[in-house]
């Protein structure tokens, strides 16, 4: 029995629970909507942005895809353990003969394939809209960064939220972990950056000046969100903000492997 | 042959301290019941025997233990818009043996239940899908905590019917259950566990024996007189006349 094939069980579980329900029109409104919107010629968008290609657009989208895609992981994997746990089907599951790090293994990949394929047909379907309203088709590499970045990032929430399920004895605080910190990334990590700026001494009255954005590049390291704008960026050559790309590698290389050692580690050792 | 359980660890937050220093013996084709009161350790040692605890001369991640033991739990509920049977699958699937779902469907009465979405199911129907579960790759040992919770009582002899046959075919049985008419008349062996220690362990006849009981005693009578518990210690006792609301009823009724 490899993790692939128990993973491919459970995210077939997954994406017939009754929550796709919401999920599905949530991603689709947020993705292919801002798609749309955001590949009309006559877009008029804040501050600096510039779109001017495909992948500009898919970039500037991203932000959509940010809002909605990690809330669909939250809310698929919030129950990935904890529900198991309190029903005493966990119990069940961890006396059969197998290993419990494969075990961990297989549920981060089937609650990470649930909101992955959905969000991946969207994007695909992006990119046709994109291609109709601009008549510009983002290139395969472009398309395998923006594809990265997202599996990535769908990958860091699933595993904290699994994380969370696993220390939480019911529902209520396995929402209650996924959403604060779902809120601290989305929503406030803003104010974590002027706070952390306002401590070195950089002023926070121009968030333009070069030693804020530097400030902000590195608590964009921090936060999965952030890091997830800095690998697109990688590929854009009007953005810097002088972040190098082995940094964002590495970044990248811990988030996916911290939180997922932490998973396995932890349900090595529960009691159900 | 299970031995030197040791789970307690006085740092842990857990509830009660455990089990620790049980020298237990499981007999093939034999059925032992596990009898105790309430916080006894009969679950954690159920537990232990199953893996999901690491205690001394154990190891969790012992697979081939797993392989050879199938386990009950205490009322799981099974929830989900997932059929019976691709719940069962789900947990087949973590076995790489070769499994028979659709004899195994048959054995605990699923059969007309198969396609049902768990949601769906009755406590009885649930309690046959945990059997169900135990049973997949005809395991050595079985291990069931408080299976008879739930069940009607057709069911409820149906069930020691089959554990019964099960243990002519070979598997050991361990059983945990407060429903005791039906352990007395089920089981060979009986471990009796208090605080975390087993007391006693042998054939009805034998404990009548050794705790000097007479041939009519039955567990209730050997929970006592080993464990010192005097039924009047556990008796429940309303405090005041205010909380007697069917009496209030009763009075309607007239």
């Amino acid at each position: 029995m490899s993790s692939l094939k128990l993973g491919w069980n459970i995210m077939k579980e997954r994406m017939t629970a009754g929550r796709m329900m919401v999920i599905w029109p949530l991603l689709t409104i947020f993705i292919l909507f801002s798609s749309w919107g955001l590949s009309d010629p006559k877009v008029n968008l804040p501050a600096s942005i510039v779109v001017n290609s495909a992948y500009d657009v898919m970039y500037v989208a991203s932000a959509f895809i940010l809002f909605s895609a990690t809330m669909g992981a939250v809310l698929i994997s919030f129950d990935g353990i904890s529900r198991d746990r309190l029903s005493g089907v966990l119990e069940v599951k961890l006396s059969q003969p197998i290993n419990r790090s494969m075990y961990a293994r297989a549920l981060l990949i089937g609650h990470w394939g649930a909101i992955f394929l959905p969000v991946m047909v969207l994007n695909l379907f992006s990119v046709l809209i994109i291609w109709y309203r601009i008549d510009d088709l983002i290139t395969i590499d472009e398309f395998f960064i923006h594809t990265l970045a997202t599996a990535l990032v769908l990958l860091w929430y699933t595993s904290i939220q699994l994380l969370a399920s696993s220390w939480a004895k019911d529902l209520g605080s396995s929402i209650a972990i996924g959403l604060g910190l779902w809120m601290i990334f989305t929503l406030l990590w803003l104010v974590f950056t002027t706070v952390v700026a306002g401590f070195s001494g950089v002023g926070v009255d121009d968030l333009n000046s070069a030693e804020f954005v530097k400030i902000d590049a590195f608590m964009d390291l921090l936060s999965p969100n952030g890091l997830y704008h800095h690998i697109l960026e990688m590929h854009l050559d009007n953005v810097d903000r002088g972040m190098s790309p082995l940094n964002v590698s590495l970044a990248a290389i811990v988030w996916s492997v911290l939180p997922a050692y932490l998973l396995t580690r932890r349900i090595e050792r529960i009691h159900p | 042959m299970v031995r030197d359980f040791s789970t307690w660890k006085p740092w842990a937050k857990r509830a009660g301290a455990g089990i620790h220093s049980i020298h237990m013996e499981i007999n093939k084709g034999t059925i032992l019941g596990l009898i105790g009161p309430n916080g006894a350790g009969k679950t954690t040692l159920m537990r232990a025997i199953c893996g999901l605890y690491d205690c001394e001369g154990f190891d969790k991640s012992s697979e081939r233990r797993r392989r050879e033991i199938g386990y009950m739990p205490e009322q799981v509920r099974w929830e989900g818009n997932v059929s019976v049977k691709h719940a069962l699958e789900s947990i087949a699937m973590m076995r790489e043996d070769e499994v028979d779902l659709d004899g195994i469907i048959q054995t605990v009465g699923l059969s007309s239940k198969s396609e049902q979405i768990l949601d769906n199911l009755s406590q009885g129907m649930r309690q046959r899908l945990s059997l169900a579960c135990a049973l997949i790759g005809d395991p050595k040992i079985l291990v069931m905590d408080e299976p008879l919770n739930g069940l009607d009582p057709l069911a409820q002899r149906a069930f020691c019917n089959l554990l019964r046959s099960l243990a002519n075919k070979g598997v050991a049985v361990v059983i945990s259950s407060h429903q005791v008419a039906d352990l007395e008349a089920l089981v060979d062996r009986i471990a009796l566990l208090h605080h975390g220690q087993m007391l006693i362990e042998g054939t009805l006849d034998n404990i009548r024996k050794e705790l000097d009981l007479d041939e009519k005693s039955g567990i209730v009578e050997m929970i006592c007189s080993a464990t010192g518990i005097s039924p009047d210690d556990v008796s429940l006792q309303l405090s005041n006349d205010d909380m007697l609301p069917f009496k209030t009823l009763g009075a309607e009724e007239e």
